[in-house]
């Protein structure tokens, strides 16, 4: 069985037994949880269900932490993660569709915080801009237009169907065993994952833009003026060595001097993502465009309003065209749309 | 915990160039990403309002990028954080689509339920 764990000492042959029996142990709990926290008529049930359920994330944390004692991340991942799945769960427990909505904004928060820690930091303003901002506000729209007129029988003001799970049970029990397969996978199989690519491949990135060399190293102090980064005679490209570390400078005509690469030079991440979506997968742009017109489309199509006609009103309609059809029948499509309309 | 609290680990947005992330790290965000899919896909199963069961979708959505951004990291390759970019694509084109149709259905049945259109099911 393949460990996830680098440190050789310690009892390994337990801890690698143990670990997945926590998480299994985990797992059934948080079902139990889950399935008490989903929405029923019954009250004081669901708190109780949420309690379970936090108690089993903590007992999957203390398996996870105990598997690998080396490589834990920092205080924060605890944070955000226990924020974003707390407020997923409040999300399929909440019986106000409002509220529910408003703690999947909280999920997404809670997500952008783990892409920071990611070091991902355009997709995590770009989640909250684009999910926070954008999406979640038009679900809350049509939360607010496509909600029934509160009746005297119905409970608080509470739709029928918000009120109870459908098949509680069975669904609850299929999404543990999920969960029950992935972490097993990813306890088992993660050791054979090797990362690949290094630190310095940022690098590349950098030699690319002369203007943010410049901009570097004239805050180093290093940069005189007058001076900039030289290009290549015949590419065009800037003279900037990665493998050796070093920028050649230019000052006037033929004066070049080289200067080693400052520690504070490397590339930002909207830098790399940028270049991978552009320099890599240009055509996935035109796919994603496409398929936004076609949305779009489809929902102006979709809501368009649609005027119901009366079986009256629609041989009436046409007993006019047909009329001014006979009548003026020698008289062009002019009379024609003219009678239609009348 | 606090015995390895390093106040180096905890810059939020590290500048430069991160380091090589450790497998032991990777293996928590996929278990956020797997119970956060999991809780998706149970509230899709049992919710019938058809808001709510479109929400859980993006919250599996929520899950796929988690897992793509880690790898991303893991790999200090930055298509796994291009590929979010279209997740985020395709949710917003769901989402416009989705609620178009809630709209047009709770036109039609002055109702949210999903039960009340079984028979589509056939």
């Amino acid at each position: 069985m393949t460990r996830v764990s680098r440190d050789g000492q310690g009892n390994a042959a337990l801890e690698s037994f143990l670990s997945p029996l926590v998480l299994y142990l985990a797992c059934a709990l948080g079902a139990a949880g889950v399935f008490l926290a989903l929405p029923r008529r019954a009250k004081g049930v669901q708190p109780i269900g949420g309690l379970i359920a936090a108690v089993a994330g903590g007992l999957a944390v203390l398996g996870l932490t105990a598997a690998n004692i080396a490589d834990r991340p920092n205080i924060y991942f605890y944070i955000f993660a226990v924020v974003a799945l707390g407020g997923a769960l409040r999300v399929i427990t909440h019986q106000r569709p409002v509220y529910a909505a408003l703690f999947f904004i909280l999920t997404i928060i809670a997500t952008a915080g783990l892409f920071l820690l990611l070091s991902a930091e355009f997709m995590a303003f770009a989640l909250i801009i684009v999910y926070a901002g954008a999406i979640l506000i038009t679900y809350l729209f049509v939360i607010m237009l496509a909600t029934q007129a509160p009746t005297e029988d119905a409970m608080e003001g509470l739709a029928d169907y918000d009120i109870e799970a459908r098949e509680p049970l069975a669904a609850t029990v299929v999404g543990f065993v999920l969960l029950a397969v992935l972490s097993t996978m990813v306890f088992r199989g993660l050791g054979q994952v090797t990362p690949r690519g290094d630190a310095t491949s940022g690098d590349e990135i950098v030699a690319m833009m002369p203007g943010r060399v410049e901009t570097v190293l004239r805050r180093e102090g290093v940069l005189q003026s007058g001076e900039r980064v030289a290009l290549d005679g015949e590419t065009g490209r800037p003279l900037i060595d990665v493998k050796a570390r070093t920028i050649t400078l230019a000052s006037g005509t033929d004066a070049t001097r080289l200067v080693p690469w400052p520690p504070s030079l490397t590339a930002r991440n909207v830098e790399g993502v940028g270049l991978a979506l552009i320099g890599r997968h240009p055509g996935t742009i035109e796919i994603a465009g496409v398929i936004l017109l076609m949305a779009m489309l489809g929902a102006v199509v979709l809501s368009r309003k649609q005027v119901q006609l009366d079986e009256a009103e629609k041989s009436r309609q046409a007993r006019t065209l047909a009329q001014s059809m006979t009548a003026n029948g020698a008289a062009g499509p002019g009379a024609i749309r003219g009678g239609g309309v009348a | 915990m606090s015995a390895t609290f390093d106040p180096l680990m905890v810059t939020i947005a590290q500048a430069g160039a991160p380091a090589p992330m450790a497998g032991a790290t990777l293996a928590h965000y996929l278990f956020v990403s797997a119970v956060m899919f999991a809780l998706g896909l149970i509230g899709f199963l049992t919710r019938r309002n058809l808001i709510i069961m479109f929400l859980c979708t993006e919250l599996m959505f929520q899950a796929a990028g988690i897992a793509l951004i880690a790898f991303s990291r893991f790999h200090l390759n930055h298509t796994g954080e291009t590929f979010v970019i279209f997740v985020l694509t395709v949710a917003a084109a769901e989402a416009a689509m989705a609620l178009a149709l809630v709209v047009l259905l709770f036109r039609r049945r002055e109702s949210l339920d999903a039960e009340q259109w079984d028979e589509m099911s056939g």
